[in-house]
Order: C-alpha cells, then structure tokens, then sequence
C-alpha cells in the first residue's frame, strides 16, 4: 500500500522535522510491546524503517510474529495516523540479497544501518539522549494497512 | 513494586497513552489516548470515544493484557512502557499495571523497573531525568 506525499515527508527524524513514533510488536500469543522510536524514515513509498538499537524485546516478538504498527507521537499536527503490516529487523550480517517484502537487506543497510552517523541526534537535550548509539540492524516494516488514531475516528481507514 | 512513581504519573496523566492490545493470536491494534487518571498509583483508567471502544472491545475480551507507552512530548521526555490488565466497562478502560520498563535507548532499554523498590526507582529517575513531569 503506497503511503502519500504528506506520511512520506513526515516520516523522518524529528531533528529533520519528522517525528517520533511508537512502534507495537506482540508475542505469538498476544502479549504487547510498545516503545518510542526517534530514529524513522519512509523508504520508498511502501515501508517505514526504524534504527534497531537493541529493542530487546521488540526483536523476540518479531522472531515468532511478524507484524507491527508504528502510531505517530509527536508532534501529531494532525498526523494521526496508524500503519500496520509484516514487520522484521534486517540485522547486519544478513545476505544482501535477503528480501522482505521488496526490500533488499544490503541496500537498506547500508542507506540507514548508522542512523547516529548520517543523522546524529544533535537536537536531543543531555539528559534525554543516550549515552551511545549503537545500532544492530533496520526495523522495516511493510505498510499493509493504515488507519487513523484521532480519538473520533479511531480504526478509520486512511489509505 | 508495580507502583507508579510521581513521575510516571504526572506524564502519563497530562499527555495519555499509545495503548497496544492483540488478539489471542497475536494480531495487534493500538490506540491513542491522550489524557488519563491514576488511582492508587497503579489503576489507570482511560476514557475512550465510541470508536476507540469499539476497535478494541475483541481484543480486550479475549486478552486483556495490554501495554501502554506514554504519548506526545513523552514519547521523548518520559521512556516508560507499562503493561498491565485492563478492564472495560462502558467507554472507561482501567488498566492495572503490573509490569514497568525504562525503554530510554541504549543500555537501559528494557531495564525492568517494578522488580525495584520504590526508592530505588525514584534515584534512577534523578540521576537521569531532571524534571518530575512536564511543564505546568
């Protein structure tokens, strides 16, 4: 599912105007996870990557159930909204040629596999920001499915 | 200790929750919710518009265990995820917390903070944080 123009330009690092996300993941029998994310970027016009910076349990869940929902935090300004669908974690060391989805692994490695280097968190106040900044692999995830949050409308499809 | 800290509730009660529930297979739904209130420091009640409610009414019913990450500005200020059980009667969702993590980026990712004493927790806070909660 093609995301718009306006996810698209809004789907990067919040120094870079972007925004912060959630990203949900659950076990295989249901249990949730939920976590902030600084680290996001659209990637082509169908998925949505995230630096995995050791998400510990981010990584089980998505071992045994790969699916995921990134929900936008902040700032909203009206992006309210949801994406759903295949999610993994593309960790260095994989083939190149690996596929998810229509992602190549070495491709999108090498374009966001040091986020901290191409897009150092300089906007981040010290006590906030982490004392280093070690990346593992790229949380991708295929949008399948996106639907608003704002409170009236939950659930609504927007793509 | 699965006692909120003051901190943790003066976040979460001014900006709310992206609140993740999951079918019995593991099929998940989040929603937003953007303010809440707090009872006993660890009952976390949310009010939820009809929508809200009946997108996730199914999951609820079937597993109730959901996890909640504070929303807004304290998706950055405030790294916390709580998970916990939650009932919902009406359009009110209240959650008891069972389980707190630091989910702050790097070594203290996941860091479990429930399984510490309330005293323990606080002196984490301040040696990272500076503040107590969002500006008034």
């Amino acid at each position: 599912m093609k995301m718009n123009e306006e996810m698209l330009n809004a789907l990067q690092s919040v120094g870079s105007g972007g925004v912060v996300v959630h990203l949900t993941t659950c076990s295989a029998d249901g249990v949730s996870n939920v976590v902030g994310e600084r680290f996001v970027a659209s990637y082509g016009d169908e998925h949505i990557v995230i630096a995995d910076m050791f998400a510990q349990k981010t990584k089980v869940n998505l071992n045994e159930n790969p699916v995921g929902i990134i929900t936008v935090a902040h700032p909203t300004k009206a992006r309210y909204w949801a994406f759903r669908g295949p999610c993994t974690i593309i960790m260095w060391g994989e083939d190149d040629d690996y596929d998810f989805h229509g992602v190549k692994a070495g491709e999108v490695l090498r374009e966001w596999g040091d986020w901290a280097t191409k897009e150092p968190p300089s906007e981040v106040p010290p006590d906030i920001r982490p004392p280093a900044l070690c990346q593992r692999g790229v949380i991708t995830l295929k949008v399948d499915d996106a639907y608003s949050w704002f409170p009236n409308e939950s659930g609504k499809k927007i793509l | 200790m699965s006692t909120l800290t003051p901190r943790m509730m003066n976040w979460l009660a001014r900006f709310g929750a992206h609140i993740a529930t999951a079918s019995k297979s593991g099929y998940p739904t989040t929603i937003v919710v953007e303010s809440a209130t707090i009872e006993e420091g660890k009952y976390v009640t949310y009010q939820l518009t009809d929508a809200q409610r009946d997108q996730i009414a199914a999951n609820i019913a079937e597993n109730p265990y959901v996890a909640q990450a504070p929303h807004a500005i304290a998706a950055i200020r405030a790294a916390y995820q709580f998970k916990g059980s939650a009932t919902l009667e009406g359009n009110s969702l209240k959650v008891e917390i069972k389980e707190i993590y630091c989910t702050k980026p790097g070594p203290e990712a996941a860091l479990r903070l429930d399984v510490l004493g309330m005293d323990q927790v606080i002196k984490f806070e301040e040696s990272r944080w500076r503040d107590v909660g969002p500006p008034k």
